[in-house]
């Protein structure tokens, strides 16, 4: 039975147990709330494509709207739904979050059901523009992440300590859906999927650190099916290198300092992915902001280097014509796992016009050394590798 | 001369004092344990959602209240657009719950009065009841 189906059947018996109460009561307990963003981009270059923009006025790439409904049923159990209608293609809408949290004391927070996965500071907030400063979070850092949600366990435990303030999360759980790349989408299991993080908070300051890792079942049929003549021949290096199932780990630090004035926010991480057709990823990113009530101005760097093994060719030409086209065929899957290298600089300004609505302005000078059009930056033909995007967006939370 | 530059004086001396009174948050409490004592720091995480060690829950001013703005400045030590901000990603991702606001500082007064463990902040000048324990003062 998968998770979100025990989680309908045990919220269901609970529900159905649990009295009806009075109606004031009820309202207290059903809680909705929500968030929408809208938001106007425009690329500068007319080869090109980024974050999904490219050179006409567009709406429909990152603009979204979140609804959210808790209910509780008690002071240690509760039950949250999320559902995000995005605009752009590269997202699917339906039930981002879906579960019970229980809260058996202050410092303890265990939540089960579907979930997003906590690898970065914002990882699980991806949707709710508000919720930070930028327009387009640092998108060499953030694209790195293939897959968003689980379904499973998450425990959390906070402590305070003098003026520190620790948390500690870990969580367990599968992924089974698809995996969204600019160059389409891939069906994909990730198995034995957990991680834990830990962050300190003191004076301002707080530092997070991550390990996250799970068994990625990528289906890509016309690579399993050359794996098998690979094997046949006794390639048996060359098929292993093609086998798309295999562990990804990753690893995160992240640095930040906030007051009244202004901000610091950086993050870097590493991401190792065992099997061949799955990337090695460095990428970080650093911003600083200024505050100047009710505006804040900011400019932010970020880059991202993707490289695969690139192991040399095993298959031996000139023997046959049969061998001839292995060899070929195995040279040309391995040119469609090209290395990507971009940086993305950008400068913006918020206005926090009300207490729940933000205008945002932002532009994004990217460049690149390597595009693979697997990421945000896609190259549509003699694209120069250098590009701006120019955005305007409203964050709204209700 | 003399006598009207001492008084004066003495009365813009008054006028920062009663105004620096006006500028202190104080944070009260109703708790039996009288000795609880908090530092700035620990202010900032208990209205930030963090657990201390003690059975305290905080309560806050709607976002346009002065002595909420006061307290922001200098006790959070974070603008008012931030701690919305932080309190988006923790609503939409399920940490955290922002503390319940009170209309007013009368109110507050009230609530806590009726509300074993709840905690709030009020301007330095505000009557508090003897019932209730002053925490913490930003002077």
């Amino acid at each position: 039975m998968k998770p979100t189906k025990t989680l309908a059947l045990f919220l269901s018996l609970l529900l159905g147990s649990t009295p009806f109460c009075a109606a004031a009561d009820e309202k207290d307990k059903l809680q909705f709330s929500g968030f929408t963003r809208l938001i106007l981009g425009y690329l500068d270059d007319k080869n090109a494509e980024y974050v999904g923009y490219d050179n006409s006025i567009s709406l429909d790439q990152q603009s979204l709207i979140g609804l959210q409904a808790d209910y509780t049923f008690s002071e240690q159990l509760s039950f949250t739904g999320q559902f995000i209608g995005h605009s752009g293609e590269q997202r699917s809408s339906g039930l981002e979050w879906l579960y019970l949290t229980y809260t058996p004391t202050k410092e303890w927070r265990i939540k089960l059901g579907k979930q997003r996965i906590p690898f970065f500071n914002y990882s699980d907030s991806l949707d709710v523009g508000f919720a930070y400063p930028w327009l387009t979070l640092p998108q060499q850092f953030y694209d790195t992440a293939f897959f968003s949600t689980f379904e499973g366990i998450l425990a959390n435990y906070e402590y305070v300590a003098d003026n520190w303030v620790l948390n500690f999360e870990g969580y367990w759980g599968i992924y089974d859906d698809k995996i969204y790349l600019a160059s389409g989408e891939i069906d994909t299991q990730v198995t034995g999927l957990f991680g834990f993080n830990t962050s300190a908070a003191v004076n301002g300051w707080t530092f997070r650190a991550a390990y996250n890792q799970g068994n990625a079942d990528l289906t890509l049929p016309g690579a399993a099916q050359f794996v098998e003549v690979l094997n046949q021949y006794g390639f048996s290096q060359s098929a292993e290198t093609l086998n798309p199932d295999g562990l990804i780990r990753f690893y995160q630090v992240s640095a930040n300092y906030e007051n009244l004035d202004y901000f610091i926010r950086s993050e870097m991480a590493t991401m190792v992915g065992e099997s061949g057709p799955v990337p090695d990823i460095d990428s970080f990113y650093i911003s600083a902001g200024y505050n100047f009530y009710p505006y804040t101005i900011y400019i932010s760097y970020g880059e991202r280097d993707v490289h695969y093994d690139h192991p040399a060719n095993e298959i031996p030409y000139g023997i046959s014509t049969e061998l001839d086209v292995v060899a070929a065929t195995y040279d040309s899957v391995l040119a469609g796992f090209p290395d990507d290298k971009t940086q993305g600089t950008k400068i913006g300004l918020r206005w926090d016009w009300r207490y729940n609505v933000a205008f945002k302005g932002e532009v994004t000078y990217v460049n690149a050394d390597k595009v693979s059009n697997d990421f945000a930056l896609k190259d549509l033909g003699n694209f120069d590798n250098s590009a701006v995007l120019y955005q305007l967006g409203v964050e709204w939370v209700f | 001369m003399a006598r009207v530059l001492i008084i004066l004086l003495a009365y813009c001396l008054g006028m920062v004092q009663s105004s620096n009174a006006a500028e202190t948050i104080i944070v009260v409490a109703n708790t039996a344990d009288k000795s609880i004592q908090l530092n700035r720091q620990q202010v900032r995480n208990l209205f930030m959602g963090g657990a201390l060690p003690y059975d305290l829950d905080a309560v806050a001013l709607p976002p346009e209240n002065h002595t909420r703005v006061l307290f922001n400045t200098k006790v959070v030590g974070l603008t008012e657009s931030r701690i919305q901000s932080y309190w988006a990603q923790m609503r939409f991702t399920g940490r955290k719950k922002a503390p319940v606001e009170i209309k007013n500082e009368e109110l507050v007064v009230e609530y806590l009065m009726t509300n074993v463990g709840a905690t709030g902040y009020l301007p330095a000048g505000v009557a508090i009841p003897e019932e209730l324990t002053v925490l913490y003062s930003s002077k």
